[in-house]
């Protein structure tokens, strides 16, 4: 090391002569710079920006550039000093700056063709670079091609990759460098050999095609060859070209098989189960012998191999074995099933890649029978890696409830939820605490809900034996999941409600229990992950409020103090099911009218006029339609009804009498008038539009500003109701819109749609199931449009968000029919405690 | 399906050597490797060697306190880029004798000449040691003559 050998006096006069600058390279030696810099450990950037100054000012060493070019600094302005020293005749200086070119320039380098000139002079010798850009590529290539005959196979393969490269960026270059290749493969020399199967195997990767006439020498090179490296491209390479040429796996299946049960190279047998595999060749049915002389089918021998990684000790034998075996999942599902053990094991393996992989292929093993064993396993996960885990008491004697006595959960006693609370809110700081662990990454308990919901709902809940278990499991997500999958459970807990009536009585009572429970009412806002499942419980509860015997509390539930921070469409659910519930509640207590029920009534009725008024009209005294007008659309209209309903109330039950006012009675069937059912997405598309009836024509007057007619159409209740109900609302409402200044929406009674909606359809056709069906459609459509919660504030008009109906059947009978006869004949251990749990969950009596 | 890039990053998050083999702007590369290398360093001991980056799958191995870093396609096989690395990793022990991170601090360059002769356009080249090693051997010796003629001696 002698770096001051030879220094010349700065003179900056003179750093444009190519002589003094190489004269003065190394003036400052590398080492120095590099040590200099490990020095300057805590100014780093001074000292570079200081060295650099001298790099630029009295001396430059191309290697000093290369390491501080490696940190992240910019070395484009000594792009020509790097061409000069590429020209030195000296080797190490051509070295060292053949180094910086290939590593700082790029195709905007304005010193290119300075560059391709002097490679052009140097590729007679040894040394090229392999940056490679349009024209460079096009003006080397014939130079290039002209050496891969050259004598030493050393310049023959650096040709190759070389042209590789060109080729990218100069494709018509590909004519001429095949035919080369393809001499290249009978090239003497293994590693020349090797370089032209490794450009093979690319070129093939994007345009298998072309390089199908060279399957056959690849062929011979697979059956003869014994360096691994090679062989692993080569087996890559023909798992490109088996697809388009089918008969090649046929002739396959002989080498590859020898190759699984022979080879010790875990790489290479890898490649060769993968290729298997993914190329499926695993179906071409032809025996296979294994190493103990037995003729075994080629899937199953390849699936006895993976045995060997993802049962093996190591991590990365584990991961890549987990990678295929998800892929001959898809392929041979049957060869998977015997490993569950074995992935549940994987389940839990630190590493989140491997975790990750196994989910993948476990919930693609889920079936009836092992359902609930895998999902309890993934939700004690869940519950263990974190301590949110609260649970509300719901589930207690309920179907799953071996799983919770795992579990440290929080009990949900009186006392314990004020405690909880805190660290409900800040789930992720409880669990930082102990050693990281991969159940904490969002990433893979979000993928984890979504595995077990796909695992549970798959083909129209194919699985599924307990549905009741399956509710209480969603319900249970809601407090576990630690990550925002509320849209999805929401989404979820409202399709199996609807589509599965036997569930509906039990959901409806969870849904009661979440709708109670303050951890989740409290500082809820439009935003926060709960609010949708919220509104979805309240649309549950409002519509099949029925199910359960009626209390008046439910009326406080839904009318609950945060109600207003939720969305427009979220309180309009929570409005409309308050409303369905209360009136459920007046007809229930008709029933056995006294003097005890008119005291309740009126009280009940007062307090909901005061939650009314206190939630949504603030200060008493103010004019009730200019505060009521001023609410979001979707709300406005079901708060009218809803002041109007307890009015009439008030008003029916002033003085005592001996029998129940009509108006208790009969107001609950504006809702029951029929049946909403579940029906398709597509089903819409089925019905056709009546006779005379224009969709595109405008309804009343056109509305001038666009803006306007995203809006959406008028509330359901005066759409959709029965007549009496319809002018009973529409009353108010011509007269409150009288007084609104803008004026825009239409007068909604004179619609002609409203009448197409009950009757004419109806008579237009006469089978009873068609005109059945678009009346469903239309009031589904629209009743849950707004009693339905939607994440997108004040959203179009024309979708309708029927939630999970993507798989729905037209009509709904079959996962109800098939429910009963399941349950008896169920091997799932949870059904016995089904049974058992009905009775045991306390109906809320009033 | 070759590899993307290599690069060397110590313990401490100190980049060694960086090589692309295909081209992005050197804003992109920066971030990648940064993005990369914060994942790497944090994994703990005992975990595979894989990791999935975005669209590139990225294979590492520890070293000393040197972490080797290899990302690529996510169809490729993860086993034989380790290998690749390993085989490294033993042509740079070979060379230099007994390899240490600051031989490849100071002499990055000849670090970038072993990895040219093995890996170029982003695919093995040189699978042999005894190949590389003589390739290598020879140019160190072209370089020193020249130097000795003209009286520079051994610079590095």
């Amino acid at each position: 090391m002698n770096p001051l050998f030879f220094s010349p006096p700065h003179s900056p006069g003179i750093l444009a002569s190519p002589t003094s600058f190489r004269l003065r390279m190394f003036e400052k030696s590398l080492t120095d710079l590099i040590q200099g810099l490990r020095a300057n450990k805590r100014n780093e950037s001074e000292y570079i920006s200081k060295s650099l100054e001298e790099i630029q000012n009295e001396s430059a060493a191309i290697d000093k550039l290369n390491y501080l070019h490696m940190l992240g600094y910019d070395m484009n302005w000594a792009n020509f000093n790097v061409v000069e020293v590429m020209s030195s005749a000296k080797f190490s200086e051509k070295r060292a700056g053949y180094l910086a070119a290939s590593q700082s320039f790029n195709q905007d380098t304005d010193v290119l063709m300075l560059a391709t000139n002097l490679i052009r002079k140097d590729l007679a010798s040894t040394n090229f670079m392999e940056i490679a850009t349009a024209e460079l590529a096009m003006d080397l290539f014939d130079d290039v091609l002209a050496i891969l005959g050259h004598s030493r196979p050393y310049i023959r393969k650096k040709a190759i990759a070389c042209l590789y490269k060109m080729t990218l960026k100069h494709p018509e270059g590909l004519h001429d460098f095949v035919p080369q290749l393809k001499e290249r493969l009978d090239d003497p020399d293994p590693s020349v050999v090797s370089s032209a199967v490794s450009v093979i195997c690319e070129l093939a990767h994007t345009n298998p095609r072309n390089y199908l006439p060279l399957a056959p020498k690849l062929y011979h090179l697979l059956n003869s060859s014994n360096n691994n490296w090679m062989l692993i491209k080569i087996v890559k390479l023909f798992a490109s070209l088996t697809p388009i040429e089918p008969r090649l796996a046929k002739k396959l299946h002989g080498p590859l098989s020898s190759l699984i049960c022979t080879t010790t190279a875990m790489s290479l047998l890898y490649e060769c189960i993968n290729t298997a595999v993914v190329g499926d060749i695993i179906s071409v049915p032809l025996p296979v012998t294994d190493s103990i002389g037995r003729e075994i089918d080629f899937a199953e021998l390849c699936a006895h191999k993976l045995e060997v990684f993802y049962d093996s000790s190591d991590h990365n034998l584990r991961y890549v074995g987990l990678v295929t075996l998800a892929e001959l999942q898809v392929r041979r599902p049957d060869l998977v099933v015997n490993q569950y053990e074995t992935i549940l094991r994987c389940l839990d393996d630190p590493d989140m890649g491997i975790r990750m992989r196994a989910l993948q292929v476990i919930s693609g093993m889920a079936t009836r029978r092992n359902l609930s064993q895998i999902v309890k396993r993934l939700m004690s996960q869940l519950i263990l890696s974190n301590t949110i885990a609260l649970k509300p008491g719901n589930t207690e004697g309920g179907p799953d409830e071996d799983e919770l006595e795992s579990t440290p959960l929080i009990d949900p006693s009186g006392v314990s939820l004020v405690s909880a609370k805190g660290s409900f809110t800040t789930p992720k700081k409880a669990a930082s605490s102990s050693e990281p662990n991969a159940a904490d990454n969002p990433e893979y308990r979000l993928a984890a809900v979504e595995a077990i919901i796909d695992m549970c709902s798959r083909q129209s809940y194919a699985n599924m034996t307990n549905f009741e278990w399956y509710v209480a499991v969603l319900v249970d997500l809601v407090y576990i999941a630690g990550v925002d999958v509320g849209q999805l459970l929401s989404q979820r807990i409202l399709d199996v409600t609807v589509r599965v009536r036997q569930v509906r009585e039990y959901s409806v009572r969870m849904m009661r229990q979440l709708l109670s429970d303050v951890r989740l009412t409290d500082f809820v806002s439009g935003e926060s992950p709960h609010a949708a499942v919220l509104s979805t419980a309240a649309y549950i509860l409002g519509e099949y409020c029925t199910l359960v015997p009626a209390s008046c509390d439910d009326i406080g539930l839904l009318l609950f103090p945060c109600l207003r921070q939720l969305t427009s469409d979220q309180q309009a659910a929570f409005v409309l099911a308050a409303m369905k519930v209360y009136t459920n509640w007046l007809q229930d207590v008709s029933g056995y009218w006294n003097d005890e029920v008119w005291e309740l009534v009126r009280s009940t009725n007062t307090t909901t006029m005061d939650s009314i008024t206190s939630l949504f009209l603030g200060q008493e005294g103010d004019d009730l339609d200019v505060v009521v007008a001023e609410l979001p659309l979707q709300v406005e209209g079901l708060l009218r009804s809803f002041i109007e309903i307890t009015k009439a109330v008030s008003v029916a039950t002033s003085n005592m009498s001996a029998s129940e006012p009509p108006v208790c009675r009969e107001l609950h069937s504006l809702f029951t008038m029929y049946e909403l059912n579940p029906v398709s997405a597509a089903a819409q598309g089925k019905v056709p539009v009546p006779d005379g009836l224009d969709l595109d024509s405008w309804i009343g007057d056109e509305i001038p500003d666009t803006s306007l007619r995203v809006l959406p159409p008028p509330p359901p209740p005066r759409q959709t109701r029965a007549p009496a109900q319809r002018n009973y609302a529409s009353k108010d409402h011509k007269a409150n819109r009288k007084d609104q200044p803008l004026g825009m929406l239409p007068d909604v009674d004179s619609i002609p749609v409203m009448q197409l909606d009950l009757g004419d359809l109806a008579t237009a056709r006469p089978k009873p199931r068609k005109s059945d069906k678009p009346k469903k459609k239309k009031k589904s459509k629209s009743s849950k449009r707004h009693k339905k919660p939607t994440p997108e504030p004040s959203p179009p008009m024309v979708p309708v968000d029927i939630v999970g109906d993507e798989d729905m059947p037209d009509i709904p009978t079959k996962p109800l029919n098939d429910t009963p006869a399941q349950q008896p004949g169920s091997i799932s251990g949870d059904t016995d405690n089904a049974g058992a749990e009905q009775p045991a969950s306390p109906p809320q009596q009033h | 399906m070759g590899i993307k890039y290599v690069f060397l990053v110590s313990r401490q998050g100190k980049l060694r050597l960086v090589k692309w083999y295909i081209t992005l702007p050197q804003k992109e590369k920066a971030k990648i490797v940064k993005e990369v290398s914060q994942l790497v360093l944090a994994r703990r001991p005992k975990l595979c060697n894989f990791i999935e980056h975005k669209d590139t799958k990225v294979v590492y191995r520890k070293y000393a306190s040197l972490y080797f870093v290899a990302g690529i396609d996510m169809d490729d096989n993860e086993l034989i880029t380790l290998e690749i690395i390993h085989r490294f990793v033993e042509v740079l022990d070979r060379y230099f004798g007994n390899v240490c991170e600051l031989d490849l601090i100071f002499h990055f360059q000849k670090a970038y000449f072993v990895l040219d002769e093995m890996i170029m356009a982003g695919e093995l080249q040189e699978s042999s040691k005894k190949t590389v090693l003589r390739v290598m051997a020879q140019q160190d010796e072209t370089e020193a003559t020249e130097n000795a003629e003209r009286g520079w001696g051994d610079i590095k």
